[in-house]
């Protein structure tokens, strides 16, 4: 596959929803999804390589995504320190709201990189451990670990929160 | 499972992957015939696939076809620093083309709301609410006096930061968080931000009321950034 800009943007046309509607799902937000879904395709022009040895477009878009997604899910959790500092604590009326969404994001931005893309992958996107063992690029047992991992830590930080 | 994910376990018999897959025609043949040959006889499975592909029709914004320059070499660090690479590309940027002003480029503003518990960046133009909390980050080559004025809808001109009447020293960085936040009033509608970077304190408060009637000029020796959110 030839990744000049002209590819990079017919790509973008018949693809892009996918990486929107995993950022929309991931993020929250739809400004910093539509950000992603910006960052995600020009990323490409900057490293078309990255592309060219997956061995599937849609694939390496779960992944890109995900990536990105889960980092600035971290970084959030960094601004959110940084805005508590400088401000008083947010009023229950304007906090409160039973926010499942927003607890699994912010549960996912505490969980270490790889452990946070396998819970992703499986649970919210319904992939077998073979299926994450290919996206994550491990073995299937490595996939079983990560998730133990992950059930743990999450079951923690539900007891936690 | 846990709580949080079997509220949003995903709820069809294949992978969102091979769904997504199969719509870009990657699976081989004999698999996509089995794919579809379980979709036809599958309510749920279909109901999934329809969603897919009425999301697929959604009609996307241009790509940004010029990479934001540098943006991959710097550090994912404190307060997104990706963020106000972002916020920089789209704001715009005024010099004062005489006298003294404040030479060089680099001099960034960047906005971070918190709302219903939750922080984001926010980009030009981004619908917040009222009783969202927002902080101001500023980015300059250089130490630099810096003051964040807004004009709301109803015309009213106020001074996010600082809290004092002079533009306050904020050090040279990428993304320095200023000290001060705020929580955004009732007032919904449009409302313009400024953010100046000056060589010296300048007075705020002339600045306020010229921002009521229509201005401010800009003064000597100040770089001055724009943006504006709404309010909902």
């Amino acid at each position: 596959m030839i990744l000049d800009a002209g590819a990079i943007e017919r790509l973008y046309r018949s693809h892009g929803h996918i990486v929107l509607r995993r950022a929309r799902a991931l993020l929250g937000s739809e400004p910093d999804a539509q950000e992603a879904l910006q960052e995600v395709f020009t990323s490409l022009l900057r490293a078309p390589h990255s592309l060219r040895n997956a061995t599937s477009v849609v694939a390496w878009l779960y992944q890109s995504t995900t990536h990105f997604c889960l980092n600035q899910l971290r970084n959030r959790r960094t601004g959110a320190r940084l805005l508590q500092s400088g401000l008083a604590p947010v009023p229950a009326h304007v906090a409160g709201g039973g926010e499942t969404l927003a607890e699994l994001r912010r549960i996912l931005s505490r969980l270490p990189a790889d452990v946070a893309a396998a819970t992703v992958y499986h649970h919210l996107d319904g992939m077998t451990h073979a299926e994450v063992a290919g996206l994550l690029g491990c073995s299937r047992r490595k996939v079983g670990y990560l998730l133990e991992r992950a059930q743990r830590s999450l079951a923690l930080l539900e007891q936690s929160a | 499972m846990t709580t949080s994910l079997a509220n949003h376990a995903w709820n069809a018999c294949s992978s969102a992957l091979q769904f997504d897959r199969y719509l870009a025609g990657e699976l081989d043949p004999s698999d996509a015939e089995r794919f579809r040959a379980h979709v036809d006889g599958c309510a749920r499975c279909t109901s999934v696939l329809n969603e897919l592909r009425d999301e697929a029709k959604e009609r996307l914004p241009p790509l940004r076809m010029v990479p934001f320059p540098g943006r991959s070499r710097l550090p994912l660090r404190a307060l997104a620093a990706a963020a106000g690479i972002a916020a920089a590309a789209s704001l715009l940027l005024l010099v004062r083309p005489a006298g003294t002003r404040l030479k060089g480029s680099g001099f960034a503003l960047g906005m971070y709301v918190e709302h219903l518990g939750e922080v984001r960046r926010a980009s030009p133009g981004e619908t917040v609410a009222p009783g969202d909390a927002v902080r101001f980050a500023v980015s300059s080559p250089v130490d630099v006096f810096v003051a964040v004025l807004s004009l709301d809808a109803k015309g009213h001109g106020s001074i996010y930061f600082p809290a004092g009447g002079r533009a306050e020293r904020v050090q040279a960085g990428n993304d320095v968080a200023l000290p001060l936040g705020t929580r955004l009033d009732a007032t919904v509608g449009d409302e313009h931000v400024l953010g100046l970077f000056c060589a010296s304190p300048v007075e705020l408060e002339p600045l306020r009321l010229q921002l009521e009637r229509g201005g401010p000029a800009i003064p000597d020796g100040c770089q001055v950034t724009r943006w504006s959110f709404i309010k909902r």
